[in-house]
């Protein structure tokens, strides 16, 4: 209890010694140069015009927006406001285009090398000295089976 | 149109300004004990006031006293960095002063000479007023930052432990031992000075 008052002493004069020197130390900054308070009094002042800029400039900027989209302006400026907008979506959809144009085309390449190829193997069999209906046999399966380990 | 869209803003303009006057000495005073330098001391108030304007104008006024705060101590510490003697300054910051066996006689004693002299300030002379402006102002500037940012945050602008540490980035009670280790300090200092009974 004893330790408990001794502290709650020591924090009133603490704090009154702290006043104290504050109350001096408000004297001494009442009492700056003049130069001194004429500078901060431009710095506050120059502070003041940066924040009375910052609204302003959303509010300039707002209602300078809304009538261009509106079409409340001239053709002439809707016409300028509009052609980024296509040029844009122009450039982004491109690269898509090329893309699925890329995709027909290699789909149309490998559908011809693919009938090329039966074309030509078709040639081939039409064109030996076996007839076709010969691999249609069994027979001649097996004596193909029978015969390719030993060729080599 | 533009009635509705000023009418905010003036307000906001004029809260701004008020506390900007009432806190401009006070926190050119604080950056002149830290870098020691009067035009060194305008730049950072100037600029922590315009970093204020700048990016919390929006803000309620309540919270501008512990937003400026932190602006004018980050201002403070980046006006070290581009001086390039942080390393000084962080040596400064923890220079705690071991020796904490100041008698509360010692506090005592100069707290009266201080009041007492307060309230015999009228029959001073203003050489004599001015000397011990200058000796207390003195004793202040040579405290150890994070004391002197502690006493400072505390009884001069008047903030609370807890809004102190949230300045000073540290905890509540590292705010209550710098404070009682400046004030026993500065009691010590002034008392060596001559201010005392």
């Amino acid at each position: 209890m004893n330790f408990r008052r001794h502290l709650t002493e020591d924090d009133t004069l603490e704090a009154r010694m702290g006043g104290a020197v504050v109350a001096r130390l408000n004297q001494s900054a009442a009492s700056l140069p003049h130069d001194v308070s004429e500078r901060l009094r431009a710095g506050r002042e120059q502070a003041l015009a940066r924040a009375r800029l910052k609204p302003a400039v959303a509010a300039r900027l707002a209602p300078a927006a809304t009538p261009l989209l509106a079409g409340r302006t001239s053709q002439a400026a809707l016409l300028m406001a509009g052609a980024p907008s296509w040029r844009v979506k122009l450039a982004s959809g491109l690269p898509l285009l090329v893309l699925i144009a890329g995709l027909v085309l290699i789909e149309h390449w490998n559908t011809q090398q693919q009938v090329h190829a039966a074309a030509e193997i078709d040639a081939l069999l039409l064109a030996d000295d076996l007839p076709p209906a010969a691999y249609a046999d069994p027979g001649f399966g097996e004596f193909l089976r029978s015969a390719s380990p030993e060729q080599p | 149109m533009g009635r509705l869209g000023a009418a905010p803003a003036l307000a906001t303009e004029k809260e701004l300004s008020d506390f900007l006057k009432s806190v401009e000495r006070r926190a050119y005073k604080r950056t002149l004990y830290a870098v020691r330098d009067g035009d060194a001391a305008m730049d950072v108030v100037q600029d922590s006031m315009i970093r204020l304007a700048e990016k919390y104008v929006d803000r309620p006024v309540s919270e501008y006293p512990m937003l400026f705060q932190r602006i004018l101590s980050n201002a403070t510490m980046d006006w070290f960095r581009r001086q390039k003697v942080r390393n000084a300054v962080m040596t400064n910051m923890s220079d705690f002063d071991p020796g904490n066996e100041d008698g509360e006689f010692d506090l005592l004693e100069t707290l009266q000479a201080l009041e007492g002299s307060s309230a015999a300030e009228s029959a001073a002379d203003q050489v004599s007023r001015s000397q011990i402006l200058r000796l207390i102002d003195d004793a202040v500037a040579k405290l150890p930052d994070r004391q002197r940012e502690a006493f400072l945050l505390r009884y001069w602008e008047e903030f609370d432990v807890a809004e102190t540490a949230a300045v000073m980035g540290c905890s509540e009670g590292s705010v209550k031992t710098h404070c009682s280790r400046a004030v026993h300090a500065l009691a010590k200092a002034l008392q060596a000075k001559g201010i005392s009974p």
